[in-house]
């Protein structure tokens, strides 16, 4: 190999390093048997896993996180398909306008979008309360991405079969229901899968629209880093880094992924 | 001008051996048509010759310089590619300046010579324009300008007319034939479409599997296929199997279901093995039942306009007939078919099923 | 009748959309122009005070040059080493191009908080690369690598690498790969292929990139504000504080507009200068 192809591979592999780095000091981090985060570790042990299931706040975190996000990627899905089906095969010429519209939420600014959210509903009264803003600051985040997922996956066919299926005598709904959905399954669970994966790690609509009372998992962990420098948080965030690996397993294992995707 | 040579060209992927000894002499000037199947080996000799892949045996000689070591950018070779591949972001005018600047061509030469170039293709009024806004035969022109404006040794054309549609490609099977001519440059063409290797070439070879199966004019290749599978790919065939004795005077004895005798010439290949008898469909003539060398039925009639298909049940099996439309026998009739004598065509018969007509 | 019901599909979203996204933005331009108040988030009336203290206040004005240039310098960082990922994804085996995919993936799926921690813990005074270098001596007192730019904007390329890779990959991928193989059968050298084809060729997938990192760093909060300790001072750091601790909404408001119209305008500098005739 020539000098110079050596020494980009070389760089190359430094930034694949540099991308798993922090993801795996954390993970390190999590197994300290010392009192702070320091290195080198000072042994290895999984008190720290201990103490924050004794945590109540974290294991609250954790669970309002995963309710929150499994709402919240319940209605992306069904307003997310709608809209992608919508955009694929109805929209014609607004096509650049339904995308547009779509996928403000993922262009805009987060956290604008989450200070825009708290200005309208301080407006119409409702304020931060009963969690309605921040629910829906986490569907508008969750939306874009079953969106495109949805459209990729309906991109690549047109509605002749569906079509096919009509002349067999398939009413409309049959048709999507038995010949459609099926098809495009893969891109509404990876869909899905995306939005669950944003709402449970997002974090600027939830430090900005979260009422009293339990918090997001991002925030409670926020809120413990800025004072805290226990392998506390480490453990936590481990716990949620293989959470969030054993749903993207399972989503692979349990759909066959698009070819072309 | 340069002369191409091929010397027992073997190319590796792992343990497949997409080429098995491909040997190829190409003259100055000619041009030769690579044909065969998908898979069969065309494309990778091509891109061995370009140096898009290492080669795993053999040579590859421009003039008696072997050049099989040297890299793409070294060979000078001129190339059309099935996408064209034209770079999106430059201009007509600049596409056909690249490979000149990378010769380091004085300015004031490229000029000139892009202007010839453009002249050449009938593209001079389009120079200032993007590839995006040319139509698919424009694009085309642009690409075999860009690739004869270095004056190449060689040119590559890689299924250039592939993604043209029907009419366009008949019009520029015409136009590239003549430029070649014109320029007088040494030409590899690679296809899978046979009428365009027939009409384009000086030479066709056809390839299966990695090797060359025949490589002759395409008046020899149509007429005188060295194997059954040849005669199949190239043109519609009727393979026939007939009694075949062989005599002392080099000719062939040819014994027909109705005792009809048939003497032909003994093809060079073929000397031991079973033979069959090829009759290309517009060499059998059909006539009234009694007339025939043998007798058959009309099972399909198939019109076309520029001529009529029969499908015609025989003793020594279906038999397919081209006839002028002035012919009018429908479906069923009886009829009689007369060989020329002349025209058939003994080939070894293969030991592999033959692959259907592309 | 058909076309109606194909309206019943978007409904939905472009209720959400509407109620949600629109109006709430229309909200922050009315409120950055209302009175501020004490004790309340706003008061009666409109005047142009938030936007005036912003210019008038140094504190607040240094911010914006603070933000945009560290923006535009996490923007070129990840150019800079996402480049070469995205060409070696994009040349890559089927089976490899998974596992690369997936490492260039992995920030995403975890959380920015993680992230920007994990960064705490390399980068700290007493973190990873500090405490290892002391011990092999080659340093006495710890290198400031956290709580200043140099920090932040490492962490800030890291979070938002991803956002560069995936158009530059999208990109190279949907180029022709033959574009290459004519390039070099007419005679250009690799590095020369990559200046005068790759590079141009991919240059839709460079603007996505950059213009998304650029717009995802400078309105970026929890990145700057573990990293840099509430010591690098971003505009978006302050609308934050504005909004939330001072409860000031008004001046908030202005602050956030005021961000968002200069990276726009650099957008849209950005845009003009790299505009593609040929696309």
């Amino acid at each position: 190999m020539r000098i110079d192809a050596l020494l980009l591979s070389l760089f190359r592999s430094l930034v694949y390093a540099f991308l798993l780095a922090p993801i795996v000091i954390v993970v390190l981090a999590s197994l300290n048997a010392g009192n702070f985060l320091t290195f080198p570790p000072q042994g290895l042990s999984l008190r720290w896993f201990w103490t924050f299931l004794d945590n109540d706040v974290f294991i609250d975190a954790i669970v309002y996180s995963a309710t929150l996000a499994a709402g919240a990627t319940a209605v992306s899905l069904v307003v997310g398909t709608m809209a992608a089906l919508y955009f694929v095969r109805h929209a014609r010429q607004k096509a650049e306008l339904v995308r547009l519209g779509v996928l403000l939420p993922l262009i805009l600014p987060e956290i604008l979008t989450a200070i825009a959210l708290l200005f309208f509903f301080y407006e119409i009264g409702i304020g931060t309360e009963h969690q309605i803003a921040l629910f829906t600051g986490h569907v508008l985040m969750t939306l874009p991405f079953v969106f495109l997922n949805v459209s990729t996956s309906l991109q690549g066919r047109d509605n002749a079969m569906e079509l096919a299926a009509r002349t067999l005598g398939a009413s409309r709904y049959t048709a999507f229901r038995r010949i459609t959905l099926p098809l495009i399954a893969p891109g509404v669970a990876a869909g899905g899968v995306f939005a669950f994966i944003i709402s449970f790690d997002t974090f600027g609509i939830s430090f900005i629209l979260k009422g009293a009372g339990s918090a997001p998992l991002p925030i409670q962990l926020y809120d413990y880093l800025r004072f805290n420098f226990t392998p506390e948080a480490a453990a936590v965030s481990t716990v949620s880094i293989i959470l969030t690996l054993v749903l993207v397993t399972l989503a692979d294992l349990l759909f066959a992924r698009n070819p072309d995707a | 001008m340069t002369e191409v040579s091929l010397r027992s060209l073997v190319k590796r992927y792992g343990k497949t051996e997409a080429l098995k000894g491909i040997s190829l002499h190409v003259r100055h000037g000619e041009f030769v048509s690579l044909l065969g199947p998908s898979g069969c080996g065309k494309s990778t000799t091509l891109k061995c010759i370009a140096g898009f892949e290492e080669v795993s045996g053999g040579q590859i000689l421009f003039d008696e310089r072997d050049i099989s070591r040297k890299l793409p950018e070294d060979r000078d070779i001129g190339m059309v590619f099935q996408s064209y591949a034209l770079f999106p972001h430059m201009t007509v005018a600049q596409n056909l300046a690249f490979g000149l600047e990378m010769r380091r061509v004085p300015k004031v030469e490229i000029a000139e010579r892009i202007a010839r170039a453009m002249d050449m293709v009938q593209l001079s009024a389009h120079a200032e324009r993007y590839p995006k806004a040319l139509s698919g035969g424009q694009q085309q022109r642009v690409a075999l300008a860009r690739a004869l404006v270095i004056e190449p040794a060689i040119l590559l054309l890689d299924e250039p007319l592939a993604n043209l549609d029907a009419k366009l490609r008949d019009e520029m099977r015409g136009f590239i034939r003549d430029l070649q001519k014109r320029v007088g440059i040494t030409t590899l063409y690679v296809t899978h479409d046979q009428g365009e290797a027939m009409t384009m070439s000086d030479r066709v070879v056809v390839m299966f599997d990695g090797q060359i199966a025949q490589a002759a004019s395409p008046e020899e290749i149509y007429d005188h296929p060295t194997s059954e599978r040849v005669a199949r790919f190239v043109g519609n065939a009727n393979i026939l199997d007939l009694a075949v004795s062989p005599r002392g005077d080099g000719q062939l004895d040819l014994v027909l279901p109705g005792g009809h005798l048939l003497r032909v010439e003994r093809p060079a290949c073929g000397a031991g093995g079973g033979m069959r008898v090829m009759a290309r469909p517009e060499q059998i003539a059909l006539t009234e039942p009694a007339a025939g060398q043998i007798g058959g039925r009309v099972a399909k009639r198939y019109f076309s306009g520029r001529h009529v298909e029969y499908h015609v049940e025989t003793d020594v099996g279906p038999v397919v007939v081209v006839a002028p439309t002035t012919h009018a026998v429908r479906e069923g009739e009886a009829v009689g078919l007369r060989f020329d004598p002349q025209r058939l065509w003994p080939v070894p018969s293969a030991e592999a099923p033959a692959e259907g007509r592309e | 009748m058909k076309r109606l019901r194909a309206t019943f599909l978007i409904l939905p979203a472009a209720t959400l959309i509407f109620l949600f996204v629109v109006l709430p933005y229309v909200t922050v331009l009315v409120m950055s122009f209302r009175a501020p108040a004490d004790g309340q988030p706003y008061g009666e009336g409109f005047s142009l005070a938030g936007y005036a203290q912003f210019f008038n206040e140094g504190y607040y004005a240094w911010s914006l040059p603070q933000s945009l240039v560290l923006g535009i310098l996490t923007t070129f960082v990840c150019l800079i080493l996402g480049y070469p990922v995205a060409l070696h994804i994009a040349k890559a085996s089927k089976r490899w191009r998974g596992l690369l995919y997936g490492i260039v993936l992995s920030p995403l799926l975890i959380g920015i908080v993680i992230r920007s921690y994990g960064w705490t813990i390399l980068l700290g005074n007493s973190g990873v690369i500090n405490s290892t270098l002391r011990q092999f001596g080659l340093i006495e007192r710890p290198l400031p690598l956290m709580y200043n730019n140099f920090g932040v904007v490492l962490a800030l390329a890291h979070v938002f690498l991803p956002f560069m890779v995936l158009p530059l990959l999208s990109a190279l991928q949907s180029m022709d790969p033959a574009l290459g193989q004519a390039a070099r059968s007419l005679g250009a050298k690799p590095f020369t292929i990559f200046r005068r084809i790759t590079f141009p060729v991919s240059m839709p997938g460079v603007q996505t990139g950059c213009i998304l990192v650029f717009v995802l760093a400078i309105s970026s909060y929890v990145t700057p504000a573990l990293v840099g300790g509430m010591r690098v001072k971003t505009t978006t750091l302050l609308v934050i504080d504005a909004l939330i601790d001072q409860f000031q909404w008004p001046f908030g408001s202005a602050m956030a507009l005021i961000l968002a119209v200069s990276a726009g305008l650099i957008v849209l500098i950005f845009a003009r200068l790299t505009a593609m005739k040929w696309n």
